[in-house]
């Protein structure tokens, strides 16, 4: 069964963390500049959606620590 | 990826195990309940005294406070910040989307959505449409203008993210929906089940076959559907008729999946709980009918801890041949707030809708009413055919259907047959009950 494919789920968690880290530096990059800072959000939006999605079932996978929303 | 796990929109989550399912859910239950007491005024007095590092099971989760409608309301009403008042945990300038409910039962809540609460509520969306066999190819028509109400809202924006091409159809009378559903060749709707019926209704009307009309798959929001119901409208159109349950407040929580035989609880982006009648605090079993407390995991902008949507369900049996996991329930068999004591017998009007749906397809549309005559309730149904039906036709189907729902509702009911196109079609929410007995004083419970 697909849902026990831990090495996918991690990864794809692995790069999750890593558009939202890259986002939130183009976000500090582009404060003040309309484009840039509402673009990031939308982004940001998405990507809560894939954390529910992928990355939740990656850490009960795997049992990691319990990441706090507060960024 | 191979054509079983498209089946899923979400494989991982899809067919994880119950026990992985229910760690999620704590986990994020901890996170939100966490969240919401830091943020949102409501919860900082209802939730005082309890840490979020002490709920670490399913029983600790069912010791924290049920809120309700009336919570909401009370927290919205004069209270700062306008109009959201003291649910609102994310600042002003963060809410992108201002939706409501329908004020059917009193004053309208008001529902903020941040744009991550939002993709949120349309990721749920996307689950519930895929499960239905919505896909890229499909046409779908929205027979409605949304204004602020959600469901429409989510479905069509759901679709779009899917990749299906998405017509919305308000601004057009009946007709005129008609003629764009053959216009664009739409083979999926998303409606009522009231209005599904009127359009086929009205489709028959104008010498067209609704079910020749290529419409494929039809997912129904905004009231209860019945079975019979749903199978009615499955006939009318030729289609794959989908149900699924939510509410403004809480975004949809159960949906079909292709089975077409109960709701899957979508989780884990809900804890639903389904709580005994009486005393709201145990678990029922499986086959038991209870009342859904509601926890959205992941929304932030409009938390909401244990909320009692007042839906009555039957916790479901056994596993989907699906291949999800996810808990089932059978059904809805209606609103605690829908049902009343009649001549001291419980009724709920779904149960006149199973029968008629059910048994009399000669019945387009009704309207029950319940009225204090002298000291006793008496129960009325307005029943309207199809077509003109002569006086002895009408007589012998008057009393089938009088002793039907008899039976089926221990209660006897005055049955009066009304002209064809009498009775209000609804787009929206149908409002077929009427209890006058408050307004003549007596009691309705």
């Amino acid at each position: 069964m697909i849902g026990t494919n831990g090495e996918l789920l991690r990864q794809m968690k692995t790069r999750i963390e890593g558009i939202e880290d890259l986002v939130r530096e183009l976000k500090t990059l582009g404060e003040g500049i309309p484009v840039v800072e509402k673009n990031a959000r939308c982004i940001l939006g998405f990507t809560h959606a894939l954390r529910f999605g992928i990355s939740d079932v990656a850490e009960v996978n795997t049992e990691g620590g319990e990441e706090s929303w507060e960024k | 990826m191979s054509s079983p796990e498209r089946n899923y929109w979400n494989p991982f989550v899809e067919t994880l195990p119950r026990e992985k399912l229910g760690r999620i859910q704590i986990k994020n239950f901890r996170k939100i309940f966490s969240y919401a007491g830091a943020h949102a005024a409501l919860y900082k007095e209802k939730h005082q005294g309890i840490d979020s590092e002490d709920i670490k099971t399913f029983e600790d989760i069912r010791r924290i406070p049920i809120i309700d409608k009336g919570d909401l309301r009370r927290a919205q009403a004069g209270k700062e910040p306008f109009p959201f008042g003291e649910l609102l945990a994310v600042t002003g300038e963060e809410v992108a989307v201002f939706r409501q409910t329908s004020g059917t039962t009193g004053t309208p809540v008001y529902v903020p959505e941040s744009w991550e609460s939002w993709q949120w509520r349309v990721e749920v969306w996307c689950h519930i449409l895929w499960m239905a066999g919505f896909r890229e190819t499909d046409r779908v028509f929205i027979p409605f203008g949304y204004n602020v109400y959600v469901a429409f809202w989510e479905g069509h924006y759901a679709a779009e993210k899917l990749g299906c091409t998405v017509i919305p159809g308000g601004a057009l009378d009946t007709r005129g929906r008609i003629n764009k559903i053959r216009e664009v060749r739409a083979t999926a709707l998303l409606n009522t089940p009231t209005y599904g019926l009127h359009l086929a209704e009205t489709a028959r009307s104008l010498g067209l076959s609704p079910e020749e009309m290529g419409v494929k798959r039809m997912l129904c929001a905004g009231e209860p559907l019945p079975d019979a119901t749903r199978k009615r409208l499955e006939e009318s159109w030729g289609a794959e008729v989908y149900d699924h349950i939510g509410g403004t407040e809480p975004c949809a929580w159960a949906a079909m999946c292709e089975e077409r035989a109960g709701l899957h609880i979508m989780e884990p982006f809900f804890l639903v709980e389904i709580l005994d009648m009486d005393t709201m605090s145990r678990e029922v079993d499986e086959g038991e009918l209870g009342i859904a407390v509601v926890t959205p995991l992941g929304r932030r902008s409009f938390p909401l801890i244990r909320f009692n949507t007042n839906d009555v369900v039957r916790k479901g049996t056994g596993n989907c041949a699906c291949g999800r996991t996810s808990l089932m329930i059978e059904g809805v068999a209606g609103r605690a707030d829908d049902l009343r004591k009649i001549r001291g017998v419980l009724f709920t009007p779904v149960s006149v809708e199973e029968v008629l749906r059910a048994e009399f397809p000669e019945i387009t549309e009704y309207e029950i009413t319940v009225q204090k005559k002298g000291i006793m309730d008496e129960i009325s149904l307005k029943a309207e055919p199809r077509e003109e039906m002569g006086e002895s036709d009408m007589k012998e189907l008057v009393n089938r259907i009088s002793d039907r729902l008899k039976i089926k509702t221990n209660l006897r009911f005055v049955v009066m047959p009304v002209k064809p196109g009498t009775l209000r079609r609804y787009t929206l929410k149908s409002k077929r009950f009427k209890d006058l007995r408050e307004m003549q004083g007596g009691a309705a419970s």
